[in-house]
């Protein structure tokens, strides 16, 4: 095959492998701010931490698989704890005080992750059987970013299991529309909210485990991964797991394809897409209006 | 005597201010030029946050366009004097404004909040990307400051005399804060506060809501402009992360938490408050992060309407009385 073609599929699969561990950042993100309208700006920083965590049990067993189960829930229980002595106590004050929270958190962490492991990049190696490339139809294919984009589709699909075919998750979809009935009807929404931030948190952290062999653990990774995340959130509209997932793919799309042919700007074309969709459509791609 | 109490005040108040290069030396004179300027910042912010009820994640664009506009045009032209580059700075940020107004009057809570994070996140990445015009990482740098003069009258330095400087932002500083001040008494301050409590009554009630939420917009966005000048001259450099960064636009915001939402003196005191910790922090500690998340986890967890508000209550325990109890402030 040529290498032009060669070229186009290599980035079109890093690029829907990056777009695909977005949106396991983003759904998280976005099932949290549909249900309670919390900004949860720590999100980012759990997949960091969980990358971290990820790092520091491969580098003491050496064992990947083990690290990719167990490092999102240690990070989900720490989400979790979060939620209910923390985030519940500031829930009646409102949004602001959510967004101070959650920052401080986010603060907090970053600070720890510091103290812990260092400035530093830590590599983290991805186990040899992921290695190298696989040929089919005379492309190779980097085994790696396969692997990421079945692991994104297993846990999506596991989220859409519990999300449409589970009791849990008719309860989550009601309180996305409307917290405050759901509760009225005798369903206890802080139970069920601090179930879903630790799903999403767990997701997070699969991604921050999954992607750390690319681009390595470094304290720069929340900011980094967390503000593409936050933008897919608000560009495909708040509450919208279909425009978080097209506009995760697009943004992976967008930026692998855009450092190819535009190098400098390509994260001007992200961003610019985001103004782009904000100016036409306000609430996001697939947002409701509020109100 | 009671009529001459708020005279006497301002006389000490502005001997106090006039006495600080001297009394403080020149580093917590740096230190309380800083502070100014981010008092301005914060207090700018809150006309939007505090008293229409509009919250942006991104007023760090307006900050950014005066602390670059000011540094191009001093840059750029020469023999610029220190008055037109300020306005200059201003003028961009109210261009600017003026620009994005029509876009985002129409919205309100997250959706405005969130056009704003990627109004910034544009403008950062822009900054960053376009080297030929704003340095990249850089910023701009060195560029020349003029003294500031009144033709055929005075001529003060300014570029290497920081008490000059210091004067010089300490009046315009003060007379944004007067303004804005002066701005929020107004009739039209008090259509704002109705925005902000029930728009769709101000709406019956005859007001124009649009058109009041862009007059506020652009004014809010001039004086953070005028902040962000002044930042630009007394670093002598205005760089992407320095004025345009994500942080740049969360300080004021934390301020005002820290001080207290909706009142006019809150995000004063809460840069202040802002201002001695980070100050004590870096002194004691590399681990300003650290410090910083407790800061806001503490202050959200047993102080959430700010300093103001723990002053309130505390007041109302020690001297009850119906003059406490009238605190109508509520949070947007």
């Amino acid at each position: 095959m040529d290498p032009i073609t060669a070229m186009y599929v290599a980035q079109g699969i890093h690029g829907l492998a990056y777009g695909m561990v977005l949106f396991l950042i983003a759904s998280g993100l976005n099932v949290i701010f549909g249900m309670m309208g919390v900004l949860n700006l720590a999100h980012a920083s759990f997949f960091m931490l969980s990358a971290y965590l990820g790092f520091q049990f491969v580098s003491l067993t050496g064992n990947f698989w083990m690290a990719l189960l167990l490092a999102p829930v240690a990070t989900a229980i720490c989400g979790v704890l979060m939620e209910r002595f923390l985030l519940r106590k500031v829930h009646a004050f409102g949004h602001m005080g959510e967004l101070i929270l959650t920052l401080g958190v986010a603060q907090i962490v970053l600070a720890g992750v510091k103290s812990i492991w260092g400035s530093e990049s830590l590599p983290l190696k991805m186990p040899p059987i992921l290695e190298g490339q696989v040929a089919w139809a005379g492309l190779n294919y980097p085994v790696y970013r396969l692997f990421i984009i079945g692991l994104a589709l297993v846990v999506m699909a596991i989220m859409a299991l519990l999300l449409y075919k589970t009791r849990l998750g008719k309860i989550v979809r009601a309180a996305v529309s409307d917290a405050g009935m759901v509760n009225a009807l005798g369903i206890n929404i802080p139970l069920v909210f601090m179930a879903v931030f630790g799903i999403g948190i767990w997701m997070a952290g699969i991604a921050g485990v999954a992607i750390a062999p690319i681009l390595t653990v470094f304290p720069g990774l929340a900011d980094q991964v967390g503000m593409d995340a936050f933008i897919v959130v608000v560009t495909g509209g708040f509450g919208s797991l279909t425009g978080a997932f097209i506009v995760s793919i697009i943004f992976g799309l967008l930026s692998s394809y855009g450092v190819q042919f535009f190098s400098q700007f390509a994260p001007v074309l992200i961003v610019g897409f985001m103004a782009i969709i904000l100016v036409i459509r306000p609430h996001g791609l697939f947002g409701a209006r509020e109100g | 005597m009671k009529k001459f109490l708020p005279a006497i005040g301002w006389v000490v108040l502005l001997g106090a201010l006039a006495a600080v290069p001297a009394a403080l030396g020149p580093y917590y004179t740096n230190l309380f030029v800083n502070f100014a300027i981010f008092a301005v910042f914060s207090v700018s912010l809150n006309l939007l946050l505090g008293f229409t009820g509009l919250f942006s994640f991104g007023h760090a664009i307006f900050f950014g366009a005066g602390g670059y506009g000011t540094a191009l045009t001093l840059k750029h032209i020469s023999g610029m004097s220190l008055l037109p580059a300020l306005g200059a700075g201003v003028m961009a940020a109210v261009v600017l404004a003026l620009i994005l107004c029509p876009i985002v009057v129409r919205l309100s809570g997250t959706a405005f909040a969130m056009l704003h994070l990627a109004f910034a996140q544009v403008m950062y990445v822009l900054a960053l990307k376009l080297r030929g015009i704003t340095g990249g990482e850089d910023g701009i740098g060195n560029f020349p400051i003029p003294p500031f003069t009144i033709p055929g009258l005075v001529s003060f330095p300014m570029k290497d005399s920081p008490q000059n400087f210091y004067y010089f932002a300490i009046i315009i500083l003060g007379v944004s804060l007067w303004l804005m001040w002066f701005f929020t008494k107004t009739p039209f301050g008090q259509v704002q506060l109705g925005i902000r409590e029930n728009a769709k009554r101000v709406d019956y009630l005859g007001f124009k809501v649009p058109q009041s939420k862009a007059v506020i917009y652009v004014a809010s966005a001039a004086f953070a402009g005028v902040a962000g000048s002044i930042y630009g001259l007394f670093h002598n450099l205005v760089s992407a992360d320095g004025a345009l960064g994500v942080l740049v636009s969360f300080a004021p915001i934390i301020n005002i938490m820290l001080g207290g939402i909706g009142s006019f003196l809150g995000p004063v005191l809460g840069t202040a408050i802002f201002q001695i910790i980070e100050e004590l922090v870096s002194r004691f500690t590399d681990k300003v992060e650290l410090v910083m998340g407790l800061t806001f986890v503490l202050v959200i967890m047993y102080a959430p309407m700010g300093m103001l508000g723990v002053m309130r209550m505390l007041k109302q325990k020690w001297f009850p009385g119906p003059a406490a109890g009238n605190a109508t402030q509520k949070t947007p």
